[in-house]
């Protein structure tokens, strides 16, 4: 049903507007091409120093995706066939994707109230098979890392990040990616820091690790010749590398932008008192919102409604990991993660890119009240 | 006075840009325009392209002709404990391809075509073995027909490795339609190349292009559905609009090569010192790599360099005899034909953009070397 006011499209995708500039890539791209260095070249190498750089770490990998990074960072350490990974059914098919692809079997724990893994929970799935935990800064929130880090290491259990949501957050000053043996992000041109294709990052401060990832990334060849271990070929394009320069440059923006956008929605919901909820902000946690998702009564009508009215709202997920068909072989059943599995019916994520303006923040919110109190 | 030296590199993809970049930025520009650029419409046109090109019915855009590999094994459930059957002189991903699959790889010799010995794959099949990968080296297709006939007799599939053969057609059958599935790579460095990693994969069977279809999008049915855990391993829209180009001009690329291939076994078939590549009625090779093999090898390839010429070899040492397939259990002599080819192989300077004046001063620069050995 339309509301009787001025419709304003406040849309979710906002790619098309990143282009006002494009003779400024194309001249880029023009000299990449006409010089021919397409693989691990001189662009990737600078894009992975200022990654490293504002990452606050020694090192950076450019692989071809994020789900690569979390693949490639558990072979670094040697995660592989019978091996356990504990993570949260609360994420994006690609963490469970990554640990599947090492032979490794995913066993997950209930997320809490941010949307991230419950810490409290960890230790009680932990066995002598678990080689790794993978937490998820899902939304561009941050996980309560002192706690992971505190069981991680009275378990010897090496942690591996999956940062692919949360470019730019950082928990007490510390950037996500930076506490764990590796952080993994993704430059999916959905993502807050985006490139024209599919690419990833793998940050670390273990040079050891660096130098495995720089060979597993590369088809294990540690020269043109030898070949010291099974690798991928999983190398993040030059060419993506040369978007990728360009675009770092307006990531603070980008980032401040959508914190003051989640702001202003927090603010308003709070005040309006309406059955829509923004979670607990934790003190100390600088959240990106790469998504803003809240929760809320109604979600499926609420849905319909905004996008009757062209505000494009969207689910993330309507299905937990653990339910999902290709999950049947672990067991798992309905009831086993109450909490994502109540949020999976009543989530729901309202555009909060940095595109917006305020008309269309104030139009979103009108909408949402005017759809609980018609 | 200091002596001009001509500098032919081995390659110089630099070359090809040049003459088509025009071409290249716009088809860039396009789908920057509409910000499609993942599994965009150029993946599909693609797609469709490259089928057509091999006489497939189904081709399916991924990120890297190791991707292609991994993928086949697993579309066709291939895994732990399982055995698959390949050359041990490939480049190293056809092997890391089965081994991450969770597989083991049984390698067999190759003949003198620098392709698996037919002969000797039977003696290597076991009830546990799932899949034979001939590889189509150097860009000449593998011998074909009798593997088609032992993977019905046992009832196994074959996986074309046709990541360095496009265009290569066995009894005027394109590669990549022959077995269950072909693997390609557009790898900047191979005849039809894209502006960094891409691959894909060509089949007729409904059934297996429809899983891949969900196996390289991280196993997802729609948007909520996952079917598979799976990996993400998509081609690039924009690399598929920088293909969609340079497919149109794969026929003109690839008779270059034949032709410079032919100037240089025409002009080297006197001597003794060089073994030409074979040619014959059933193989329509498109020379990726032109590889001879000759005697004192690495003298030559010194000789070459420092009169300007770069050449490479493709591979010093074959993959059963790297530190990484220690665990395989093979070694030294276990395949006497790739080991030896390995000592004396040399690739040289192939590209279609060579002018006549270079394959002459290479064609030279060889000969001199083999008469200063001579009259020494």
């Amino acid at each position: 049903m339309k509301i009787d006011k001025k419709t304003i499209p406040t849309p979710f995708s906002y790619l098309d507007k990143q282009f006002s500039a494009i003779d400024l890539y194309l001249d880029d791209i023009k000299k990449l091409v006409l010089s021919g260095d397409f693989t691990l070249g001189k662009e990737l190498e600078k894009f992975e120093e200022s990654f490293a750089k504002i990452s606050k770490v020694n090192y950076a990998i450019g692989v071809a995706s994020g789900t690569e990074a979390i693949t490639l960072s558990l072979k670094s350490l040697g995660v592989g066939h019978g091996d356990e990974v504990i993570t949260t059914p609360t994420t994006f098919v690609s963490t469970v994707g990554a640990i599947v692809a090492t032979g490794a079997k995913p066993v997950f724990v209930d997320s809490e109230d941010g949307f991230v893994i419950d810490p409290s929970k960890i230790e009680t799935v932990i066995t002598n098979k678990t080689k790794a935990i993978v937490p998820v800064h899902y939304t561009g929130n941050v996980a309560d890392m002192p706690a992971i880090m505190s069981i991680a290491n009275s378990y010897k259990l090496p942690v591996i990040e999956d940062s692919a949501q949360a470019i730019g957050a950082s928990l007490n000053n510390k950037p996500v990616g930076s506490w764990g043996s590796t952080g993994c992000f993704s430059f999916h041109p959905l993502k807050n820091l985006n490139v024209w294709g599919d690419a990833g990052m793998i940050i670390t401060n273990s040079e050891e690790i660096a130098n495995k990832l720089k060979i597993l990334r590369n088809n294990g060849l540690i020269n043109r010749d030898e070949v010291d271990i099974y690798g991928h070929n999983s190398r993040l394009d030059t060419l993506q590398a040369v978007i990728g320069n360009r675009l770092i440059k307006t990531m603070p923006a980008i980032t401040q932008s959508r914190i003051e956008n989640a702001m202003k929605y927090d603010s308003a919901f709070l005040k309006l008192k309406l059955p829509i909820i923004p979670p607990t902000r934790r003190k100390g946690v600088k959240h990106v919102y790469h998504l803003y998702m809240l929760r809320c009564e109604k979600r499926d009508e609420l849905l319909e409604y905004l996008n009757d009215n062209q505000i494009e709202a969207k689910i993330h997920y309507p299905i937990p990991m653990h339910l999902q068909k290709a999950s049947y072989y672990l067991g798992y059943k309905e009831g086993d993660f109450p909490k994502s599995e109540a949020d999976s019916k009543c989530i729901i994520t309202l555009p909060a890119h940095q595109h917006l303006n305020d008309d269309q923040i104030e139009y979103t919110i009108q909408t949402i009240e005017d759809f609980y109190c018609k | 006075m200091i002596k001009h030296i001509r500098k032919i590199p081995y390659v110089d993809i630099g070359l090809q840009h040049r003459a088509i970049s025009k071409e290249l930025l716009s088809e860039i520009e396009k789908v920057i325009n509409h910000g499609q650029f993942v599994l965009g419409k150029e993946v599909e046109l693609f797609e469709k392209k490259l089928a057509d090109l091999c006489g497939v019915k189904f081709s399916v855009g991924v990120n890297s002709g190791t991707d292609a590999l991994i993928l086949a094994l697993q579309v066709l459930g291939i895994g732990h404990g399982d055995e698959v059957i390949t050359a041990p002189n490939s480049f190293v991903s056809t092997a890391s391809a089965i081994k991450l699959s969770g597989a083991i790889p049984r390698f067999v010799d190759v003949d003198n075509s620098y392709n698996i010995d037919p002969s000797q794959i039977e003696k290597q099949i076991t009830n546990k073995t799932k899949a034979i990968i001939p590889v189509h080296l150097t860009g000449r297709p593998a011998d074909m027909f009798p593997i088609i006939e032992l993977s019905k007799k046992y009832n196994i599939s074959v996986i074309e490795d046709a990541a360095q053969a496009i265009m290569g057609k066995y009894h005027n059958k394109p590669v990549g339609s022959i077995g269950d599935i072909g693997c390609f790579s557009f790898h900047p460095l191979k005849t039809l190349n894209a502006c960094g990693d891409a691959g894909a994969i060509t089949t007729n069977n409904k059934l297996i292009y429809e899983k891949l279809l969900v196996l390289r999008n991280l196993g997802l049915k729609n948007r909520s559905n996952c079917e598979y855990w799976s990996m993400n391993s998509r081609l690039d829209s924009i690399q598929a609009s920088i293909l969609n180009v340079k497919i149109n001009f794969i026929e003109e690329w690839t008779s270059a090569r034949r032709k410079n291939a032919d100037i240089y076994n025409k002009s080297f078939s006197d001597m003794n010192e060089i073994t030409l590549p074979s040619e014959n009625d059933r193989n329509y090779s498109v020379y990726h790599t032109y590889v001879i093999q000759v005697e004192k090898r690495d003298e030559l390839k010194e000789y070459l360099n420092t009169n300007g010429i770069g050449t490479a070899i493709h591979y010093p040492v074959p993959i059963h005899l790297q530190s990484v397939a220690n665990d395989l259990g093979y070694n030294k002599g276990s395949f006497p034909k790739a080991e030896k080819q390995s000592k004396n192989i040399i690739s040289l300077p192939i590209y279609p953009e060579l002018k006549d004046d270079d394959l002459k001063y290479i064609i030279q620069t060889i000969k001199r070397f083999y008469q200063k050995n001579e009259n020494r």
